[in-house]
């Protein structure tokens, strides 16, 4: 299936550079182009053959370079899924990256969107209500980003208090740190 | 009857009273929540102790049940709920998360690690969830504490 779907979307949406990455466990992934995301999504919502007619789910995943956003399609008509994939480069470390949004193409991204912005900081242009869903109005910065750093103080509620953590487990992780050879492996949320 | 006396003191008649109407809010912020609508159902049933009557707004209870995960976009409403009740009034910190964090104490950016960093806490109870039985325990170590009080005294009166 996938491969007639890559065939499908590069004839159809010409410039997407649709490409198959077959996992050899778990399901394989179509990587596209983000800005032909919107006219991909139409073109397998509204093709005869494989009639993607549900959006799942829209996540993100923060890589050092890039962050990757996956659509997982369904089609309730053939019993089929799809994860649709883009690759959207980082430029700078806490700087929000861009996308189309496809809420004019499946209504159930609305919520999808809002909590990817929230949680990694995708912006997704055209949303018809683009803010934060889950976090307060005012929070900073995206909480699932690898290199996020918890906030210390919190509309004057101390996040952290001293007398409350246990300093243990500080001290087990700067251990593990100190004892691997790349200590960017090793990340925890709190500043040193 | 009607020429029938009882002598009492009156902080212990009022404390009798209190202690056997507590009035707790509707108010239920995670998995706990479900622990305490069991506590207040048929089974445990609440009402025995005359704290069955979950109230729907602030201004007519008495007792918060912070049952649940109190996330730092919730403290401040809870502040605010609770601010809304009138005096005397009562908090029981219900399960592990709103004593401390829970799960959610160290790595949780979005959790406040216990209620009483925003509201003064009068019993806590432990579990994840604790079961029925131990909200009712901690409901019956609260009324020991108001039976004991003595409000005309230290509150009302404070030059006696």
């Amino acid at each position: 299936m996938h491969k007639e779907i890559v065939e499908f979307l590069n004839a159809q949406v010409p410039g997407c550079e649709a490409t198959l990455v077959e996992a050899e466990v778990g399901d394989s992934t179509i990587f596209i182009q983000p800005s032909h995301i919107k006219a991909a999504s139409l073109a397998l919502r509204d093709s005869e053959k494989f009639q993607m007619n549900v959006l799942q789910v829209i996540t993100g995943c923060d890589y050092e370079d890039r962050i990757e956003v996956s659509y997982i399609l369904a089609s309730f008509i053939f019993n089929t899924e799809l994860i649709l994939k883009v690759k959207l480069p980082k430029t700078d470390k806490d700087a929000t990256v861009q996308i189309d949004s496809i809420v004019e193409v499946w209504t159930a991204a609305d919520f999808q969107e809002r909590e990817c912005y929230d949680m990694i900081g995708v912006v997704f242009d055209g949303h018809p209500d683009f803010r934060r869903i889950l976090c307060p109005e005012d929070w900073k910065g995206y909480p699932l980003r690898k290199d996020y750093v918890v906030e210390e103080v919190y509309n004057g509620m101390v996040v952290n208090p001293e007398n409350k953590m246990n300093h243990e487990d500080h001290y087990f992780y700067k251990k593990i740190q100190e004892e691997q050879e790349d200590p960017k492996k090793v990340t925890f949320s709190w500043k040193d | 009857m009607q020429d029938s006396v009882i002598l009492m003191k009156v902080d212990d008649f009022f404390n009798w009273g209190r202690k056997n109407s507590l009035w707790p809010m509707t108010f239920g912020l995670a998995c706990c929540a479900i622990e305490m609508m069991a506590t207040g159902a048929a089974k445990y049933d609440l009402e025995r102790f005359g704290c069955g009557a979950f109230m729907a707004t602030p201004r007519r209870s008495d007792l918060m049940i912070v049952a649940g995960t109190v996330t730092l976009k919730m403290a401040t409403r809870v502040k605010t709920l609770y601010e809304q009740m009138p005096e005397p009034k009562y908090v029981i910190s219900m399960g592990s998360c709103a004593n401390k964090g829970g799960p959610y104490w160290q790595h949780g950016y979005h959790v406040l690690k216990g209620v009483d960093e925003v509201v003064p806490v009068d019993v806590y109870v432990p579990g994840c969830p604790p079961r029925p039985e131990a909200l009712i325990e901690g409901l019956m170590t609260l009324q020991k504490k108001i039976a004991n009080e003595r409000l005309l005294r230290d509150k009302w009166v404070k030059h006696a």
